[in-house]
């Protein structure tokens, strides 16, 4: 699937902001399924200074700086990409899940050892017992990594509900877990967490759904407008993501942007500015399908 | 140094005296099994302390109390007291220096040195590898939990390619002796190791109080070191720049290491920064100054890695700059130590440090760490269990400046609760062998009492190596428990002498350099931060001085024979310290002969009431202050006096009367004066100096018109006494006696006051003053005309220069104070325009960063 995706960033300030500096998580990662053929940052005002390196994880961080005196800032990402549907996972004969969870205690190969630093608590995702006992339900002894991890992301869909009011950025997981209650990155972290505290590799994948669904299909959540999941370590199957928002596996509907421990390492837009009085932002994301590859 | 023992060292020592014990450790008891450092085991003074113990006998007791009295004062002057403000009364001197060094001879260094070089270089490949290729987690050397566990270890500090930078340009370990004398590392300092300060601060005291003793032991230098350092830092800039600008940028005067920055950046000669005072413009450091922006090139860092850049890290931190990460990866800018060595101080690097070094160097430690056990391995867990309480429980990773609370809270758990807190999270946990550091003699004015030694000594990476300070910090305790924990036991510190066997070679950091400096006038590096405390510093010194005055005259004819209730002057005098905001406006109203028994009762008390903002002990508190934010700016004698006013204008005891308080206020005159004479002879004439004036003449403008005004306006006839009370607060009496005698008119007396220019207390010759300060002030090049601050100057000057005194002066006699009140109001109006124009164009920093994450962001 070929499709276009313009993501508009729009910050307002009531005063005028005499110098900000921003990074952002904005261009799509190159992927086996995922080619992106092209990608354009525009910044308004201009920026004194721009540039983009590859973050920790192999992400690409676009950075700029304004020096002048502004009262409003437009970030607008433009990329033209094209997904192929990644080879669907062997559900039912993926490896036993205390297999892989005790490959990472001790990683051997690189592959495990790379997957290792995903076991780890990180910014948003501390360790909690409570979540183990919730996710313990789908991941019986010697069940397959593939099949418990769809378990475990239906049942997250089923007793959770989608409410943008119930949380903000940095709620934490215990209260998601509490409450029943989420969005998206609050669903992604919690499944997240879960998974680590089996044991297992787990980490956040930050992107966008197509906006317009494919005829007959209902539309997804999330849409419109940035989205996230999770994608975790099975093993000989690789990396495998899981979308609990939505209760799918994620194919040629979802765009990877980056991926990272948690929110914090894959923010799409990150700014520090100096002055600005009080402010307000708006955002927009169009992902609009050309047509099959 | 007296004549008998510059006499006495040289001759030779006669056998007889060499039975003699000396004196000075006749009541020191070296405690048993520890290493003593000044005794052998049979009670025989060791080589180096026999011989120094015998030239302090020389020196004798009573001298020796003497000299350390001075050397105290001046330890205390120079403001090692560095708590928050420097306020002295809070004197927090963290470790009080004592005159006996820790002795060490150069041979027995040199290993030290030599297992502290390997270990700094140990350390080093240490970071270099987790921040790049991780070929340590990879190959199973370390286990991930190392890095991934570890808070210190941010995603930004990781380098995709390598650098040639180093992380560790400065190094620190503290080492302590164990029972059989040999060294050991208690613990690294890696991110911004401090007490280099203190070490040289010690060594400067030291040496200037035992001059010849300190030649004749041959001690080394530290100098050559410091040199190092500055060539360290002059390397790291980018394109190997010759003359780079070299920035220590501090965590400000509220942080505990603020003293060490200022000092040391003195000595070093850098320009002493704050987050504040730095910006990054197109993706290089600028440093915010009066003369614009300016890039910096290296930066001396000491706030935390993470608290450097708000936009990578630490969202919440001033203490850094926005965009400095990214600016260092441009290689735009340097920083020292590189961002994450921080990592390598945690004490589970400790328990891996022998199979790091076998697995890095081939090696063995050449000195020898604590032996420290990590409970993430199965085995060293059951070990820690077994023995805990043998051992000191330490958080593995180490967060900078909460480690010692921690390790507190953890040494008071019952043993069971302890035992439950490792299992439940056993990787985050290390057990250390306890070390019973060595005992030294520790002198207690006159006394001598045993203590308990650690060293913390220094390492610098220039050209190519480490560097190892001859001589460090070494800090003494009252107990032998924990570094962490023997805090509370009270804290002092010594010099460190490294003996070479011959006399060592003199070194200054005044060493001519390779290339010729450029000359360089003016200060154009002035932070605005600095320039807008030097002007309040100028304002505030003034302030001190005029109430100061004022308040003498009134206190004179208070404490004068005739008895105050019959002085017709006095009423108005008591109006002028009103309307200055000395005391409560109670006093002014009528009938003030009624009042004058209680107001002469709590006046002293009104003029020590710090919690009453106009007085003048207020005043004083706000002086130093201020003062103490600019100390870096201002000499170290000017700073000499700042301490003495602040420390002698406090009530002798409990009943401080008028006497007492028109002593103080003498003397607090004498010293105001002398730090004026200070600013005057001593400052070049820079920006600093520019603002400071500025401030003073600023002030001088405002106090006299207010006292005029106080006086002179709605104020009825105008009595003799009075303009002589006038004048002697104008301090224009005696000019006025020279060219008037003793007839005492209005006119003169205004003219003198207000508009004589060749009177350096008039109101025109502040206004002179302040136009040319105006008009040197650095300006933008495009702006056409005068400025603001120009025309407001040039306007007032005017004003006082076309006022007829004379026919001001007539029409006041016969009633018509219009006008003088004319002239006075509008002065009055202007002269704080003024202060706020300039203000606004030099002194006004832009706000604090914001988050744009705060901005409510919700991801769908």
């Amino acid at each position: 699937m070929k499709y276009r995706i313009t993501h508009i960033t729009k910050y307002s300030y009531s005063d005028p902001a005499p110098v900000c500096h921003n990074q952002v998580h904005l261009a799509p990662r190159a992927l086996p399924g995922q080619t992106c053929d092209e990608f354009r940052l525009l910044v308004t005002p201009t920026p004194s200074h721009r540039g983009n390196r590859a973050d920790y994880f192999g992400n690409r961080i676009d950075y700029f700086a304004i020096d002048e005196p502004h009262v409003g800032l437009t970030v607008t990402a433009q990329s033209l990409l094209s997904v192929t549907s990644p080879p669907t996972a062997p559900m039912d004969d993926s490896t036993p899940w205390e297999t892989v969870a005790h490959s990472l205690k001790r990683p051997m190969s690189p592959e495990t050892l790379a997957a290792a630093q995903f076991v780890f608590p990180s910014h948003h995702i501390p360790y909690d017992k409570l979540l183990s006992d919730y996710a313990l339900t789908s991941f019986s002894a010697g069940a397959p990594v593939v099949a418990a991890c769809q378990d475990l992301t239906r049942r997250i869909h089923t007793d959770f509900r989608y409410d943008p009011k119930a949380t903000n950025v940095n709620t934490p997981v215990h209260d998601v877990m509490l409450r029943r209650a989420g969005v998206c990155q609050d669903f992604a972290h919690l499944q997240i967490a879960m998974l680590r505290t089996l044991g297992l590799a787990a980490r956040y994948v930050s992107g966008y759904l197509r906006t317009m669904p494919p005829p007959g299909k209902p539309r997804l959540i999330g849409a419109d407008a940035s989205h996230a999941w999770l994608s975790v370590f099975c093993g000989p199957q690789g990396w495998v993501d899981f979308d609990p928002t939505n209760n799918v596996i994620p194919s040629s509907d979802h765009i990877t942007l980056a991926w990272g421990r948690d929110y914090a390492d894959v923010c799409p837009i990150q700014g520090v500015f100096v002055g600005g009085g009080s402010h307000s932002m708006t955002i927009s994301v169009d992902v609009n399908p050309l047509g099959e590859t | 140094m007296s004549q008998s023992q510059s006499q006495s060292s040289s001759s030779p020592v006669s056998p007889a005296a060499t039975n003699v014990r000396p004196s000075l450790l006749t009541s020191y008891a070296s405690p048993t099994g520890t290493f003593d450092e000044a005794r052998l085991p049979n009670g025989t003074l060791r080589e180096p302390w026999n011989k120094l113990i015998r030239q302090l006998d020389q020196l004798g007791t009573n001298e020796l109390i003497d000299r350390w009295a001075t050397a105290e004062r001046l330890v205390h002057e120079n403001g090692i007291a560095y708590s928050a403000f420097g306020t002295p009364s809070e004197a927090a001197r963290p470790w009080q220096l004592d005159p006996l060094p820790l002795l060490i001879r150069e041979a027995e260094w040199q290993n030290v040195a030599a297992g502290l070089q390997q270990r700094a270089a140990l350390l080093e490949a240490l970071l270099a590898d987790l921040f790049g290729p991780q070929t340590l987690l990879t190959n199973g050397v370390l286990p991930p939990d190392f890095v991934h566990l570890h808070p210190g270890f941010r995603l930004p500090y990781h380098r995709h390619k390598a650098t040639s930078q180093n992380y560790l340009q400065c190094y620190a370990a503290d080492l302590a002796r164990a029972t059989d004398g040999s060294w050991w590392v208690l613990g690294d300092r890696t991110e911004a190791p401090s007490g280099l300060g203190f070490a040289l601060e010690n060594r400067v005291v030291l040496s200037a109080m035992l001059p010849n003793i300190f030649r004749e032991s041959h001690v080394q230098r530290l100098a050559p070191f410091f040199i190092s350092l500055r060539e360290a830092l002059r390397s790291l800039a980018p394109k190997r720049k010759e003359n780079p600008r070299i920035v220590m940028l501090s965590q400000g005067p509220g942080n505990r290491n603020y003293f060490e920055d200022a000092y040391l950046s003195r000595y070093l000669g850098y320009t002493l920064a704050e987050g504040a005072d730095l910006s990054v413009r197109s993706n290089q450091v600028m440093l915010k100054t009066l003369g614009g922006l300016l890039p910096v090139e290296v930066l001396l860092r000491r706030p935390n890695s993470e608290d450097c850049d708000p936009l990578e890290l630490n969202g919440f931190s001033q203490l850094g700059a926005t965009g400095l990460l990214q600016a260092v990866r441009s290689r735009t800018v340097a920083v020292a130590n590189a961002f994450g060595s921080g990592l390598a101080e945690s004490p589970i690097v400790m328990a891996f440090l022998p199979r790091l070094c076998q697995a890095l160097f081939g090696e063995d430690l050449k000195i020898p760490g604590v032996a420290t056990w990590w409970c993430g391995e199965a085995s060293s867990l059951t070990h820690v269990l077994a023995n805990l309480g043998k051992l000191v429980i330490k958080p593995a990773f180490r967060q900078r400046g909460g480690e010692r609370q921690l390790v507190k809270e953890l040494q008071e758990l019952p043993l069971e609760q302890l035992a439950e807190r490792i299992k439940a999270n056993p990787r985050h946990y290390v057990g250390q062998e306890r070390i019973t550091r060595s005992s030294i003699p520790r002198w207690d004015n006159g006394n001598v009492q045993t203590a308990f030694v650690a060293l913390r000594a220094f390492a610098v990476y220039a050209n190519g190596a480490h560097h190892v300070l001859p001589g460090g910090l070494a800090r003494t305790f009252g107990s032998s428990e924990s570094l962490e924990l023997s805090l509370a036991s009270g804290e002092g510190s010594k010099d460190t002498w490294i003996l070479a066997d011959k006399p060592v070679e003199h070194v200054t950091l005044l060493s001519p350099h390779k290339h010729a400096l450029q000359l360089r006038r003016g200060g154009m590096d002035l932070p605005s931060r600095v320039a807008d405390n030097v002007f309040w510093l100028g304002r505030l010194v003034e302030r001190a001085e005029a109430s100061a005055r004022l308040l003498r005259t009134v206190v004179t004819r208070l404490t004068s024979e005739t008895g105050s209730s019959t002085l017709v002057e006095m009423p108005l005098l008591i109006r002028a310290l009103v309307d200055n905001g000395q005391i409560e406006p109670g006093f002014a109203v009528e009938g003030i002969k009624q009042q004058l028994p209680s107001f002469e009762r709590s006046l002293p008390a009104m003029v020590q009431d710090a919690s009453h903002p106009g007085s003048l002990r207020s005043i004083l508190d706000e002086v130093f202050r201020v003062a103490s934010k600019v100390r870096d700016r201002i000499s170290i004698d000017s700073w000499r006096i700042m301490v003495r006013i602040d420390e002698a204008f406090r009530p002798p005891d409990q009943h401080c009367d008028l006497a007492d308080l028109l002593t103080m206020i003498n003397e607090l005159l004498i010293d105001l004066a002398a730090f004026s004479g200070m600013v005057m002879e001593s400052m070049t004439r820079t920006e600093v100096f520019r603002f400071l004036d500025l401030g003073r003449r600023l002030e001088r403008a405002v106090q006299t018109v207010q006292l005029v005004n106080s006086c002179f306006v709605d104020s009825g006839k105008i009595p003799g006494e009075l303009l002589e009370a006038i004048l002697e607060i104008g301090d224009s009496l005696m000019t006025y006696r020279a060219r008037y005698h003793a007839d005492l008119q209005l006119a003169p007396v205004l003219d003198l006051l207000l508009t004589d220019d060749t009177n350096p207390r008039s109101l025109a010759f502040q206004l002179e003053a302040i136009e040319q300060h105006v008009i040197s002030l650095p300006r933008y090049e495009c702006q056409v005309g005068y400025s603001s601050e120009q025309r407001l100057a040039m306007t007032m000057l005017h004003t006082v220069r076309m006022a007829d005194m004379e026919a001001i002066s007539e029409l006041y006699h016969l009633g018509n104070q219009e006008q003088l009140e004319r002239i006075l109001i509008d002065l009055d109006t202007k002269l704080p325009v003024l202060s706020n124009a300039i203000s606004h164009r030099y002194l006004i920093h832009i706000g604090p960063s914001r988050q744009m994450n705060d901005i409510e962001l919700h991801i769908e």
